[in-house]
């Protein structure tokens, strides 16, 4: 297959990327956002970009395809070179054909009215003739499996397919090298996984260089052969994956992956880079050691189709498991709820009979894929959609975080948004209260969540009692497992303080942190409602990495994981 | 929920021609209306634009677009009629008032009238413009000619959609605000989404500097830049326009508001009228005739089968 006949060719010799010594600070920041960074990319290489939130990813890779310094501006030194030509005096157009750059956000990264003519727009402007630029969109519309999207128009698409479509605008000029942002952090556990090897199959094919920065590395690491981590805007760490989670276990265990955690809470070494490795370590390490029952025997015995069958992925359960209050005061009662929206000039029946209740001071998480209904029933319990059937019973009012945090905020000053009593009540809740006086902008990510989470709460509370149920919608975009950290704990004491929990995510790592039970939605209705770790270790998708490891029943959390191991090992 | 104008792609001669026919079919319409004030002619006019707009397929943004004409057309005609104090034909005589007539006449109202129409007509045609002419394809057309006039069309085009989502999700958020926190009006509101706008603005002309916008190359052919159907619009078009002007040389836009009002009906008027009002039906589709055999394995749209003549893979 050929796409635009850009940059790429039979043999390539160059590096795909090269930076050396690059110094990089935004118009008027007090410092550098990039110090004295330095690098390689081969071509071919499928290379990991990691690190904490604000570390500098995103401006290395706006570096690399010229946005930094000709679109931003700022004070740069350094060298950088994609494919041979100089990114810093060259700018992003004239790059183009040498590098595709994909960003978190898909809204912001089309500028056609059609698929096919937002694919064919860089072969447009580089002036190719139209026999071929029908070409190249038609194959890299196969490629991304896009064909059928081809004459749509774009605001018509789901997240997903819109960030393909973005892609395959990335892709089409045949770049050497791709750079992607975050490009799963919208997306469900499926469509991301399916993002990635998408993304190793064009790198194994066509020897597209691809230079990936994201969070969820337990994603992605096994895709990769080469792990950069940056930190504070310097490369902290450059080399192998499998190096990277042992540097990772020293310097920095946010960045471990939870098999990684798994393996070296028991003591095994080396640390594996994926599931696969992981579960073939662990078969020759029983093998070896003569242990009887192979964790991965008793996880093949467990999935037999018999045992599937009584997993959570069959219908809906009731809730019995511990730490599940049945008897406590429903938070939220939806009754055989119905919810109708357009979609593509049609209506379309989002939420379909759907029965669902939450206590009070229960964590949940809601789960499915892109559009399976999780916004829609939350925007539901907040009566901003009204059902056409079925009723929604709260029994204490409802605070709502939408998935971006910055729409609540309007005001430069913290206490402006939120005055008086209730308002400093409401901060004291999410343990803001010191920064009355601070302005919004200036705040960290996560503690402009805490703010807008304040916005939401503030005067539905009763003295310091909490409303009946707090809802957050997608809460972990773009955070690191710190952050990630810090959100579960909030839960908890919102949870604590009598607070029923509702939060969408896709992140089923997150799930596993902080819910007690998890409610799996599909087109609409409940296809699994049980305890935390019996549904996320009962399926593919929806489960952690640990539970694909071992796949033993309720055994998600590396911690769990470690005490199954040890108490497999004791048994041999 | 997407605007009714918004532009969807279907097939169609309307959507299939070239920029340059839609726009010269449509715009000898708005010209027409321009052009005449006879109401039998801008009824013909209004006539031909709802029929191209229905066989083109954009029947939702034909019906907003005469909602919301017909709605100003109704104001043009109260407005006329309260301020304008011609005409012999006194309806209401009220005494002196401030800025307004102390008589409204049948004249003024028909004098209204008319002109909302005008305005209707106007509304529809931009409507079914909207609706069925690909924006890409006419910004493609624009750009060796203004490019810089291009871009800014093209991110404020690209803008719109982003911008109505960011309002919507802002007014969401203004809703969820707890009781206790400070109130959202509608001017901080305002500016919280022109200071989103900006920064989307700087991501989509990011993407746009990606794509190679600002690159000094040799204008790229367009791929669909002919369709069998541009000759049909161009020709309605052209005779729409040639009709037109002949016929007002002839006096077939003959019309008087004042004193007292005149409609001319006379043999060109009307063959004007005919020729216009038959004009609408340039974007309806020949039937497809089929074997029998045909019938039961219709051919899908597929990438394979888009590509240009003499393009095979």
């Amino acid at each position: 297959m050929q796409f635009g006949g850009g940059a790429h060719t039979e043999l390539q010799t160059a590096s795909a990327l090269t930076i050396e010594g690059l110094t990089y600070a935004y118009p008027e920041a007090s410092s550098p956002a990039l110090r004295d960074v330095s690098l390689t990319l081969e071509c071919g290489d499928f290379a990991l970009l990691a690190g904490r939130s604000a570390c500098g990813k995103s401006t290395l890779l706006r570096a690399a395809c010229g946005l930094v310094p000709h679109f931003h501006g700022g004070e740069i030194s350094g060298h950088v070179e994609v494919a041979g030509i100089d990114a810093i005096s060259t700018g992003p157009g004239d790059l183009a054909s040498a590098v595709g750059y994909l960003a978190q956000d898909p809204e912001t990264q089309v500028v056609s009215t059609t698929v096919a003519a937002e694919i064919e727009l860089p072969l447009e402007m580089r002036g190719d003739p139209p026999t071929s630029r029908a070409r190249a969109v038609e194959e890299v519309a196969l490629a991304l499996a896009i064909p059928h999207l081809l004459d749509r128009a774009v605001d018509t698409l789901s997240g997903g397919e819109l960030q393909r479509v973005a892609l395959a605008a990335a892709l089409v000029t045949r770049p050497q090298l791709v750079l992607l942002d975050e490009p799963t952090s919208q997306l469900d556990p499926v469509a991301g996984d399916e993002l990635i090897w998408l993304l190793r199959r064009l790198n194994a094919e066509w020897g597209v260089t691809i230079l990936l920065a994201e969070h969820r590395l337990e994603r992605c690491l096994a895709a990769a052969d080469h792990v950069i981590a940056m930190d504070s805007g310097t490369i902290a760490y450059d080399g192998s994956p499998r190096d990277f989670l042992t540097w990772a276990q020293d310097a920095d265990q946010a960045l471990e992956t939870p098999s990684a955690r798994l393996f070296s809470l028991v003591g095994i070494a080396p640390l594996p880079v994926g599931v696969r490795e992981a579960r073939r370590k662990l078969a020759s390490r029983s093998a070896a050691d003569g242990v009887e029952a192979d964790p991965l025997q008793t996880a093949c015995t467990f999935s037999s189709p018999t045992s599937r069958r009584q997993q959570p992925h069959s219908p809906p359960k009731k809730l019995s498991a511990e730490g599940v209050r049945l008897d406590s005061t429903p938070a939220l009662r939806a009754r055989d709820l119905w919810v109708e929206l357009f979609s593509n000039d049609s209506p379309r029946d989002v939420l379909r009979g759907m029965d669902l209740k939450v206590s009070s001071g229960e964590r949940v998480a809601l789960m499915g894929r892109n559009g399976a209904g999780k916004s829609t029933l939350l925007k539901a319990a907040a009566n901003l959609i009204d059902p056409v059937r079925g009723k929604i019973e709260m029994s204490h009012g409802i605070a709502l975080l939408t998935q971006n945090p910055s729409d609540f905020l309007v005001r430069e000053r913290v206490g402006d948004e939120l005055p008086g009593d209730a308002g400093l009540a409401a901060l004291r809740i999410v343990g803001l209260e010191r920064s009355i006086d601070a302005d919004p902008r200036d705040l960290s990510g996560g503690e402009r969540q805490r703010l807008a989470l304040a916005i939401a709460l503030a005067g539905r509370m009763e003295g310091d009692e909490l409303p009946g149920l707090v809802a957050l919608d997608e809460p972990t975009r773009g955070m690191d497992r710190a952050r990630k950290d810090d959100l579960a704990a909030l839960i908890g004491e919102l949870a604590t303080r009598g607070a029923g929990l509702l939060v969408a995510t896709h992140d089923v790592e997150f799930a596993a942190l902080f819910a007690e039970r998890v409610v799996l939605l599909g087109d609409g209705v409940v296809i699994a409602d049980g305890p935390t770790a019996e549904v996320l270790s009962g399926g593919w998708y929806f489960a952690t990495e640990v539970a694909r490891v071992l796949d033993l029943p309720g055994v998600i959390t590396p911690e769990q994981g470690a005490a199954a191991l040890r108490k497999v090992e004791e048994g041999g | 929920m997407r605007s009714p104008f918004a532009y969807s792609p279907r097939p169609g001669p309307l959507q299939s021609a070239s920029a340059g026919a839609a726009v010269a079919y449509l715009g000898s319409l708005v010209a027409v209306a321009f052009i005449y004030s006879n109401p039998i002619v801008l009824t013909a006019t209004g006539v031909a634009t709802v029929l191209a707009g229905r066989l083109a397929g954009a029947r939702a943004a034909v019906r907003a677009a005469l909602w919301m004409g017909f709605t100003l057309a109704l104001l043009i005609v109260v407005v006329n009629a309260l301020v304008v104090s011609r005409g012999d034909t006194v309806w209401v005589r009220w005494g002196s008032v401030p800025w307004f007539s102390d008589i409204v006449t049948a004249e003024a109202v028909t004098a209204g009238a008319v002109l909302g129409l005008r305005a209707a007509v106007v509304m529809v045609a931009f409507a079914v413009y909207s609706a069925c002419v690909d924006p890409d394809r006419v910004l493609r057309a624009l750009r060796p000619i203004a490019g810089r006039s291009a871009l800014t069309a093209t991110l404020v085009s690209r803008l719109v959609p982003v911008a109505a989502a960011d309002a919507g999700r802002l007014r969401d958020a203004a809703r969820l605000r707890g009781p206790g926190a400070a109130p959202v009006g509608k001017a901080p509101l305002a500016r919280r989404l022109l200071a989103g706008s900006l920064d989307r603005a700087v991501d989509v002309a990011a993407t746009l500097e990606l794509r190679g916008y600002s690159l000094d190359a040799p204008p790229a052919k367009s791929r669909r830049s002919r369709s069998r159907y541009d000759r049909r619009f161009y020709a309605t078009g052209a005779i729409v326009l040639a009709v037109a002007i002949a016929g007002k040389a002839l006096g077939a836009d003959s019309f008087s508001e004042y004193p007292a009002t005149e409609i001319g009906s006379g043999a060109a008027t009307l063959a004007v009228a005919a020729v216009v009002a038959l004009s609408g039906l340039a974007p309806l589709r020949r039937p497809l005739v089929r074997k029998a055999s045909d019938r039961t394995s219709r051919p899908r749209r597929t990438a394979s089968n888009s590509l240009p003549a003499g393009v095979k893979i």
